[in-house]
């Protein structure tokens, strides 16, 4: 454990977020223009989504769907059972728990990336068309939230098309699948043209990228004070489970030891661009303070510094 | 110069709002809007703009006066109890008054 847990916290793309994290903190200055995160968010999408239709073209799409379907059904499950420890174990109101599992459930490609990077880091193959696990695994539990939260709440009628719209098409999760089907027509010929560019700057990418979302996170420490100790422990403990939940279901469906890592990660990791933008729409009535500081300053870099080495000890110790 | 009253009416709100909003200014009638990206503090705390998704909004109309009490009172009713939103309407005067 501590071997992975070191390679994990000396990597350049942790270190990187520790020091956005750090410039937070300390409220230095240190800003990126508003377009160089989109173009940074844009690329990497697309990079993964490439290299992982790629993988979908070599791997045959035989060999992806009862992965996809595992992941479906795992991202639906996780708010069926996070929401009732919300509501009746953290007193939550019955919309903010719903909020909240819809969080948890869908997942962050970030989180995601980083972990592809730590598996290529100490050398441990995975199946590169993981990817689409996390294109499918975005929207089940947007839409299974919204549902719990709706049962609940009454309020306002929803736009349902607007929200489906944006659990299914909005810009990540758009870009993604675009990407993922773009590398899947174009095969591994595609990937020799413009791998250069895609595969190779990948790592720097994504470390620049971690230092922006340090600042981000760290902007947010301060709401800590307002979600309470029950929040801050249900951002921790709750991935766990849910990693070993991953895990153990990747397996089952037949993944490698890194593929059911990865799982394990999507499992345990905790929406914060496409689950706000769906529950703002869905359930207006829901905190969004409570959902977004578990998701991304809570649970985000525990995942990214501990839960990330976490999965890859479990998956190791189930595929022997 | 000859200078005619309108209304300028200033919409506030999270970026999630801005299609909703946009729909409501053409179904009103507005002839035309500006947006800009904002950020700043609020009664609910601050409200950070550090990425798109998390932006906000201002919105300025130029309507009649009748339009304005129409959009204001559509506004207060179908979208501030969904998003975070403010909105205000003040005095302006225009030159070209068949413009809006």
């Amino acid at each position: 454990m501590s071997d992975a847990l070191l390679a994990n916290l000396l990597s350049p793309a942790v270190l990187f977020f520790a020091l956005g994290l750090a410039a937070a903190l300390v409220r230095s200055e240190l800003k990126f223009p508003e377009p160089l995160y989109s173009a940074l968010t844009i690329y990497l999408l697309v990079a993964i989504g490439f290299k992982g239709g790629v993988a979908i073209a070599e791997a045959g799409v035989a060999r992806v769907w009862l992965p996809a379907l595992a992941a479906i059904g795992l991202g639906a499950f996780i708010p069926l059972w996070t929401y009732p420890v919300l509501r009746w174990g953290g007193r939550l109101a019955p919309v903010d728990a719903a909020a909240i599992a819809a969080h948890y459930g869908s997942v962050s490609a970030v989180t995601f990336l980083a972990a592809t990077n730590y598996l290529a880091a100490i050398g441990r193959p995975y199946e590169s068309h993981a990817v689409a696990l996390l294109a499918v695994m975005e929207s089940p539990a947007i839409l299974v939230g919204v549902v719990l939260g709706k049962r609940a709440a009454g309020g306002p009628p929803v736009p349902l098309g607007l929200v489906v719209r944006e659990a299914l098409f909005g810009r990540s999760i758009f870009l993604l699948l675009g990407a993922l089907l773009v590398g899947a027509l174009c095969g591994p010929t595609g990937m020799e043209k413009v791998g250069a560019f895609f595969v190779t700057p990948f790592q720097g990418v994504l470390a620049l990228f971690l230092l922006e979302m340090g600042i981000v996170a760290g902007r947010r420490l301060e709401d800590l004070r307002r979600v309470g100790p029950f929040l801050l422990a249900f951002g921790v403990v709750v991935p766990v489970l849910n990693a070993v939940l991953g895990v153990a279901v990747g397996k089952a469906a037949g993944l490698s030891s890194g593929g059911s890592m990865l799982l394990g990660v999507l499992a345990a990791s905790a929406s914060y661009i496409a689950a706000p933008a769906a529950v703002r729409l869905a359930l207006p009535e829901a905190n969004p303070t409570l959902s977004l500081t578990a998701a991304l300053a809570i649970t985000f870099p525990f995942n990214l510094t501990l839960g990330i080495p976490l999965c890859d000890v479990l998956a190791r110790w189930l595929h022997p | 110069m000859n200078l005619h009253p309108m209304k300028l009416v200033t919409i506030v709100c999270e970026a999630y709002a801005a299609d909703a909003v946009l729909r409501l200014l053409a179904e009103v009638g507005a002839s035309g809007h500006t947006s800009f990206a904002v950020e700043g503090t609020g009664a609910r705390g601050r409200r950070l703009a550090d990425i798109p998704e998390y932006a906000n909004t201002q919105f300025e109309v130029i309507v009649r006066p009748e339009l304005a009490a129409l959009l204001l009172q559509r506004l207060g009713a179908e979208l501030f109890p969904r998003y975070a939103m403010v909105a205000f309407e003040s005095d302006v005067r225009v030159l070209r008054a068949d413009k809006f």
